[in-house]
């Protein structure tokens, strides 16, 4: 038998026996792996076993055998026996496959949790950090301990859980963060100052909405690599579908590809994509058009099309629920034109997303209905005001006529009384 | 100057004053109070409750219809399994109105393609939040909406 030979047999059978573990993983019993290392004192051992009381995996009853091996029911240096399977610290190679005997194993976690997915070692091979670790041995790309740390391991639901929705970008943003820690990558390190800054992080990180998108919700998690050229459309189509299905027919699709520029990123960016606005659009100062177009080409003419199209909209809405909420204020019943007015905001709201079909005819669709609905609003605001006009100029008429009245009996008073004094004094003489 | 008492020109004048003005009084007043008091045609107050003009038996099984809140869209659903549910229909995207998609069984907004559960609840596409929920009673052949479910 050759030497190659040999090595490969002893591989296989070494990897057979790491992925046929499970069935030592269960429940532990006597712990005595706790008990020596708490009992000699230094902190490097008890520290493990400190955090551990808290991990989910103490919490559905693994020992420390689970992973490190050994035999816990053993006291002293026995336990750690390497031919009982003991296999201490895990190498970094090795703790992918340690966590991949449970974890890849259907039959095995469905006793714990029948809804988690068990592809995470397969979709680790797929990731940058993944292959990295596979083809290059990289001693820094992270494996399943880097995001997960070992001996505190909680539940993405876990709000203290470093997997936790609101707590991801600072967990990928311990080493993509770090400049030092990153030196002779190409990658840059500023993603988790821009994504914080970015219109999903401030969703994320000020308003706490756990449903906006954080890094693992772009670049996948356990397979985390950046969305290829021709497939950044798909990963933000997951929740801009609208937008991504009239990109995706759109003229720009293609021609994104052919420049090599990264789909929606080539004017949202990707870390640091900005709130959306009008001023995106057309050939303005803010403009993203005007990166590729000018006043001369057909693209620049379509965007300003466009933009005035939907400023047109915009503006006409924005006259009709002012004059609206004037008539309001001013104590006119005007509920049922502001309902209405709601449809025209939808419109404005469907053009601003027709955009990225990018051509005049898909944006004026929605902006001719919403005009059509602003002006009748608008209409019924300058009648309700009409009729406050009206309602003040009678009510200021009606109060001239009551003064002049009561300033008549007034003088009417008057002028019995004194005629009735004039007839006293006459009888009197 | 003093005019005297019984000046007849004076007199003449005052009684044509108020003879005239009584008239003019009464359609003066009477007119704008009538006005302010009868109300204009009047939606239903934006504040807690709203009765619909929707009989429960009109109200199928699977379908949605948008009622008016006060100046605000709300929907009604009647699930598959007959149970009346309204929510408003102002999507927490970017209110747009929602609507009820009787295929996907769910209400749905058309401007980002965002679902929303019949329990309100976001489940796909942008919308960062679920609808607010509004309490539902059937009284006899009237539909009663209210804030604070």
């Amino acid at each position: 038998m050759t030497a190659p030979l040999v090595i490969i047999i002893v591989t296989v059978v070494g990897v057979l026996g790491l992925w046929t573990a499970p069935a030592y993983a269960q429940p532990a019993g006597a712990d005595n792996c706790a008990t020596c290392h708490l009992a000699i004192g230094a902190a490097r051992l008890e520290k493990p076993v400190k955090d551990y009381a808290h991990d989910v995996h103490k919490a559905k009853g693994f020992g420390c055998v689970a992973c490190h091996g050994g035999n816990e029911k053993e006291a002293g240096m026995e336990a750690m026996d390497p031919g009982k399977g003991y296999i201490g610290k895990p190498g970094r190679k090795q703790v992918v496959q340690v966590c991949a005997r449970c974890h890849s194993d259907a039959t095995f976690m469905k006793r714990y949790n029948p809804s988690l997915l068990v592809d995470q070692a397969t979709e680790y091979a797929t990731s940058v950090h993944g292959r990295k670790l596979r083809e290059e041995d990289d001693p820094k790309v992270a494996t399943c301990v880097s995001c997960h740390p070992a001996h505190s391991i909680r539940p993405p639901s876990d709000p203290t859980s470093s997997v936790y929705p609101l707590r991801v970008a600072e967990t990928c943003g311990a080493c993509h963060g770090d400049a030092k820690y990153m030196e002779g990558r190409r990658l840059p390190t500023d993603q988790l100052a821009k994504y914080k800054e970015s219109v999903h992080g401030k969703a994320m990180i000020v308003k706490g909405d756990l449903s906006a998108p954080t890094c693992n919700d772009c670049h996948g998690n356990h397979g985390a690599a950046p969305p290829g050229v021709s497939w950044v459309g798909n990963v933000c189509g997951q929740c801009h579908t609208v937008m991504a299905d009239l990109f995706g027919k759109s003229v720009h699709a293609k021609a994104f590809v052919d420049m090599g520029t990264p789909g929606c990123a080539t004017c949202h960016d990707n870390h640091a994509i900005r709130e959306t606005g009008d001023r995106m659009l057309g050939l303005g100062s803010d403009a993203v058009c005007t990166t590729c177009h000018g006043a001369t080409d057909k693209g620049g003419q379509t965007a300003v099309e466009m933009r005035a199209l939907i400023d047109g909209l915009a503006g006409r809405h924005r006259a009709a629920r002012e004059l609206l909420d004037r008539a309001e204020h001013a104590g006119m019943e005007v509920t049922q034109a502001k309902f209405d007015l709601n449809s025209a905001r939808d419109s404005l709201v469907k053009a601003r997303a027709a955009v990225h079909a990018f051509t005049v005819d898909a944006v004026k669709a929605e902006t001719t209905a919403g005009v059509a609905v602003a002006d009748k609003a608008h209409a019924r605001g300058v009648r309700a005001l009409g009729e406050l006009v009206f309602r003040r100029k009678g009510l200021g008429i009606s109060l001239v006529i009551i003064l002049a009245v009561i300033a008549g009996l007034l003088l009417k008073i008057r002028q019995v009384d004194r005629r009735g004094r004039a007839i006293e004094r006459g009888s009197a003489r | 100057m003093a005019y005297a008492i019984d000046d007849p020109s004076r007199r003449r004048f005052v009684n044509w004053f108020l003879g005239t003005s009584a008239g003019a009084f009464l359609l003066a007043v009477l007119y704008p109070v009538s006005r302010y008091l009868v109300p204009p045609p009047s939606g239903e107050s934006a504040a807690g409750t709203v009765t619909l003009a929707i009989k429960p038996e009109d109200v199928k099984p699977n379908t949605g219809q948008i009622f008016k809140f006060g100046s605000r869209p709300g929907i009604l659903v009647r699930t598959a399994a007959g149970e009346l549910r309204a929510f408003s229909a102002v999507c927490t995207h970017l209110n747009c109105t929602v609507q009820y998609r009787p295929d996907f069984g769910q209400i749905w907004c058309a401007c980002h393609n965002g679902h929303f559960d019949l329990n309100g609840k976001n489940v796909e596409g942008p919308p960062p939040r679920p609808l607010e929920a509004f309490a539902v009673n059937a009284r006899g052949n009237q539909i009663v909406v209210s804030k604070g479910a």
